[in-house]
């Protein structure tokens, strides 16, 4: 009797956790909201005039997905009101992703009232969608010239808001002498202190990071190959830490390397306010870019509230906002060399040099080598059973 | 049906106590588990294959098993062999009373700590900036220098038994209790040797429940989740790790074969357990 108790629950436990592998486990980290100096005016344009006052007649703007401690959206929000106070704001649901906004899109294809989003902000890999669905209003903002080109749409469709690089974020409290690249990495000094933000397999981050690598050891946005085999000599030297990297464990030392966006690296580094002190390295080779795009809704009931939104993020002013919040806005190049970035901000931030030799790959790119790092991270980064 | 004479037969409502079993039963275990075996048979579209099982015999899913298999194996043999020897020293040797309640108590709490907290708690103890790790190096002791790694099949196992050996304290202690002084006493008056005592009557005796909670280990660390994913997700592809990356990942994403990689797991329980009552069988046979 006791012995058929026993196997009951053993079957029963194995079920238990066998269905408990598909519950969600931890929440995301976003990047904490910043306060800095009051950014440059953006000049005022009869044309922007003539849009307000269009914008003025429909009174009002739907955003979404929006949280105000996601690359600073609160002030953006707050001071995009401020300069036009006719415009009243719907901030429709914060916390949704990507594919929701896609979808609150086309679910309020027919709706003219305040829940049908004018604007959408979300993730490269989405680009195609928009274009190819016809969901977006072309559009080209008045500081078009200065966007990368390959980081917008040719016809307006969509383009690049902000983007993050793969950083380095170092707990100077434990590591004294700061790696300054990815080779810098495989040195014998940092054994057991390298960590990934995620599991490789589980994780766009850590994916991603894997192609980073890769442009760093002679591969290139269609050859992730040689980012497996640096994370592969990375766990040969007994450098990688295979737990997952996180603020704390950064913090306690566990960790004391960790491969993450810059704008996460630097958010910690303020929340941890020098105890320990964390240094923000983005690498000298292999710098990996991170895009969100921008787009108005092809179905917009408002179209000029949502050019003048529009207007308003692509000018220095609404720019800055972004950087404040360190994610560094598309045109940042641009504003690099026009020296609009107020000196406060700019020490705060890795040197823009490293940001001028930003890559990005295409969203076609990206799955492709989403699915390649999938077939072969394990068979050749992952433990192999002992023969 | 049987003839009832005039009365109609009487719902008990006794059977009312165990609706919120059966509701359990049924919510978080039977529909699931349904769920799951249908879904194993499925593609993505959902028309029926049999491709999921196929992808089975892929090189990492049968590593990710034989990794899984192994550090389940070891944890339960380890786990089962000094857990039944722990509560062996604190109830049937010469120790002082107090021993076994303490013993006990700390193994009921130990034995539902996983997950996590366990995780966490390990790191903090033995990783690189660990109290423990820290204490020993201070003593001229550098486990990290002398090949230890918490993030590896050694950490993991480590991990693992915390809980293990408690539970098979907890499980075996009443066995223990029922071996009867007498019968050392009776085998000794017989001209047994310690040796002999323990082949022909203590052992024959204990092997059902050691047997039975030992399988009851192995289940336990085979369906463990939480601590290895907390500890060594990035490069140690046990099986429920693979299960967790295909359905909920964002970077893999089949859910189907993740189901798949579950039912063979069940199956695997399955088939020990079989085993394990043929075993059964056979050393129980003179008992009766």
């Amino acid at each position: 009797m006791n012995r058929k108790f026993l196997l009951a629950i053993a079957l029963v436990t194995v079920l238990i956790l066998v269905v408990a592998c598909a519950a969600p486990t931890a929440a995301p980290t976003s990047a904490p909201p910043t306060k800095a100096a009051a950014p440059t005016a953006a000049p005022a344009m009869s044309a922007l005039d003539k849009l307000y006052e269009e914008a003025k007649k429909e009174a009002a703007l739907s955003t979404i997905a929006l949280p105000d401690d996601w690359l600073n959206y609160g002030e953006v929000k707050a001071a995009f009101l401020k300069k036009y106070p006719g415009i009243k704001h719907n901030d429709l649901d914060p916390q949704a992703g990507s594919q929701d906004e896609i979808n609150a899109v086309k679910a309020n294809k027919d709706n003219k009232g305040p829940q049908a989003p004018d604007v959408v902000d979300v993730g490269f890999a989405f680009a195609p969608t928009l274009k190819d669905e016809k969901l977006c209003t072309p559009y080209k903002v008045a500081t078009w010239d200065s966007i990368p080109n390959d980081l917008k749409d040719p016809d307006g469709c969509w383009y690049g808001d902000y983007y993050g690089v793969f950083s380095f974020a170092v707990n100077k409290a434990i590591v004294k002498n700061v790696p300054q690249d990815w080779a810098d990495l495989l040195k014998p000094e940092y054994k057991s202190m390298v960590a990934m933000a995620g599991d490789p397999l589980s994780s766009n981050q850590a994916q991603q990071s894997v192609y980073a690598a890769a442009l760093a050891n002679g591969g290139s946005l269609t050859d992730p190959a040689p980012g497996l085999d640096f994370f592969s000599k990375l766990q040969k030297a007994g450098n990688l830490v295979p737990v997952i990297g996180d603020q704390s464990k950064l913090a306690k030392g566990e960790t004391p390397i960790l491969i993450t966006w810059d704008y996460l690296a630097l958010g910690y580094k303020d929340i941890l306010k020098g105890n320990p002190d964390i240094e923000v390295v983005v690498p000298k080779t292999g710098v990996f870019g991170g895009v969100y795009i921008q787009a108005i809704s092809a179905y917009s009931p408002r179209p000029n509230a949502a050019k003048l939104w529009m207007e308003f993020l692509y000018s220095d002013e609404g720019q800055l906002l972004w950087l404040k919040g360190y994610g560094h806005p598309i045109r940042y190049n641009d504003l690099v060399k026009r020296n609009v970035i107020p000196a406060d901000l700019a020490k705060k931030l890795p040197p823009a040099e490293l940001y001028a030799k930003a890559v990005f790959p295409t969203g076609a790119q990206v799955s492709a080598a989403r699915k390649f790092v999938g077939d072969n991270w394990e068979k050749t980064v992952g433990v192999k059973i002992a023969k | 049906m049987t003839s009832t004479t005039g009365t109609a037969r009487r719902m008990s409502w006794e059977w009312l106590g165990v609706v919120p079993f059966f509701l359990y039963a049924l919510l978080f275990l039977i529909i699931p588990a349904s769920f799951l075996v249908i879904g194993s048979f499925q593609n993505a579209d959902g028309s029926f294959t049999l491709g999921n099982f196929i992808g089975l015999f892929d090189e990492t899913v049968r590593n990710s098993y034989a990794l899984s298999l192994q550090i389940s194996l070891f944890t339960a043999l380890a786990g089962g062999i000094v857990g039944f020897l722990m509560a062996y020293a604190a109830i049937a040797g010469g120790l002082p009373r107090f021993v076994r309640s303490f013993l006990l108590t700390f193994s009921g709490v130990a034995s539902n700590f996983s997950g996590v907290p366990l995780a966490s708690a390990y790191i903090s103890t033995l990783g690189r900036q660990g109290m423990a790790t820290i204490l020993l190096r201070l003593a001229g002791i550098d486990i990290y220098s002398m090949g230890f790694n918490l993030y590896g099949i050694i950490g993991l196992s480590l991990a693992y038994l915390y809980f293990q050996m408690p539970l098979m304290v907890l499980i075996v202690a009443p066995a223990i209790d029922g071996l009867k002084k007498e019968w050392r006493d009776a085998s000794q008056n017989l001209g047994a040797s310690n040796w002999q005592y323990w082949r022909y009557v203590a052992l024959p005796v204990l092997l059902p429940s050691l047997l039975g909670t030992m399988i009851l280990l192995f289940g336990n660390s085979l369906g463990a989740y939480a601590t290895a994913f907390a500890l060594v997700s990035g490069t140690f592809p046990l099986a429920t790790i693979l299960i967790g990356r295909q359905i909920r990942g964002e970077v893999l994403q089949n859910p189907n074969l993740g189901y798949a990689v579950a039912v063979g797991m069940v199956v695997i329980m399955s088939v020990s357990i079989m085993v394990y009552s043929w075993l059964q069988r056979k050393t129980e046979r003179w008992l009766r």
